[in-house]
């Protein structure tokens, strides 16, 4: 994983920043914040499709972290440490907007019974050659497929695909096994297999 | 004991080796087909990386400041007041205060009303026993005698020669 685009190597590492922080020191925090607001930002905008609510979230995330810094002990990486608050706030929201919004459209066991394991994905009927899907049309079409997924899948997916973290930094993320990191991201990508299939085959 | 899902993820992530993936790739009931489904996933993955960017985060110093500003205005503010990160703790110990205090009240209270309670007063059934007769007819030695404790609180009635206890004894 990398952090914001720094060209050098920082001086100061993260666990001594934290301990920094730690202190009482918010200049260390400061540093922190600017290492990886970047990724924060862009995780939580790929969870809600939003700038404004990216950008909120992310505010509320580094908040928690400061209140929080007390209690982080390096057990983990000040990474992990901090998606991990960033994960819970923003599948909180999610979670809200869903409540207030459609139903149970993210229901985990609504997804079991819809997805047989063992079935063949098979590619949408109304199926579009890529040549024909405008870019905006693909940014579009992806977007829809993930706002279909449960917060939790979405979060696995995002992390697996786009921030390419291995299996026991999701679980250590999420607070949850590998087990069911691996089992979410089975659902997730075979939801997006059957959505997106026709966007995918053409590229 | 690894459901078929986390295998399969593991398989297409090319996460399993040796016995292991020959065993799974054995239990697949169609090669070709689980292939052509690994085949996809791999574009799923390709084309998720080239099409999800979130969008260019330009405000970096402003959401910098903004945030500085925020832990400031948060930091003046009392600890009773600050946010969640702490509310978790601060409740725990609420709790713990208020169950305490609770406990405490009740104790103070159930002594108080211990206290209170009258312990000469004679209740029901005594009243009832020394109203009652002995039928002579019936039993003609019949000796009654009561012993009573006030500060224990514990009245005795002992009976002899009865033939049979009264009907009036008997508690109501």
């Amino acid at each position: 994983m990398h952090t914001e685009a720094t060209p050098a190597q920082p001086d100061v590492s993260d666990l001594e920043l934290v301990t920094k922080c730690q202190s009482g020191d918010s200049q260390a925090f400061d540093e922190l914040v600017t290492r990886y607001r970047t990724r924060v930002f862009g995780m939580i905008y790929n969870m809600v499709h939003n700038e404004q609510d990216a950008w909120d979230l992310a505010q509320d995330s580094f908040v928690k972290a400061w209140k929080s810094i007390q209690r982080f002990r390096g057990q983990s990486s000040f990474y992990t440490w901090i998606y991990r608050i960033v994960m819970n706030v923003t599948i909180d929201f999610v979670r809200k907007k869903q409540v207030k919004g459609t139903g149970a459209e993210f229901d985990d066991a609504i997804q079991l019974k819809e997805i047989n394991p063992a079935a063949k994905t098979m590619p949408k009927p109304d199926a579009l050659p890529y040549e024909q899907l405008q870019q905006g049309e693909i940014k579009s079409r992806i977007d829809q497929a993930i706002t279909q997924l449960s917060p939790e899948h979405r979060a696995v997916i995002l992390m697996k695909e786009i921030e390419d973290m291995q299996y026991h930094e999701i679980a250590e993320t999420l607070g949850c096994s590998i087990g069911t990191v691996m089992s979410r991201l089975f659902y997730a990508r075979k939801k997006l297999q059957n959505l997106l299939k026709d966007v995918y085959e053409n590229i | 004991m690894k459901t078929f899902e986390e295998k399969w993820t593991a398989w297409l992530d090319d996460q399993i080796s040796g016995q292991e993936l020959a065993d799974f790739e054995a239990s697949l009931p169609d090669k070709a087909v689980a292939a052509a489904e690994k085949k996809g996933a791999h574009q799923l993955g390709l084309l998720l990386k080239r099409e999800i960017i979130a969008p260019a985060f330009t405000n970096e110093e402003f959401f910098s400041h903004q945030l500085r500003e925020r832990i400031a205005r948060e930091e003046a503010l009392p600890s009773s007041e600050r946010g969640s990160g702490f509310s978790t703790w601060w409740t725990i110990r609420r709790l713990f205060w208020t169950g305490a205090t609770s406990m405490a009240l009740f104790l103070i209270c159930a002594v108080f009303v211990m206290r209170d309670k009258d312990p000469t007063e004679p209740s029901p059934y005594l009243s009832q026993i020394l109203t009652a007769r002995i039928d002579p007819t019936v039993s003609p030695n019949a000796t009654v005698t009561m012993f009573d404790s006030k500060e224990d609180r514990v009245t005795v009635l002992w009976t002899e020669g009865l033939k049979s206890l009264p009907s009036d004894y008997a508690a109501k």
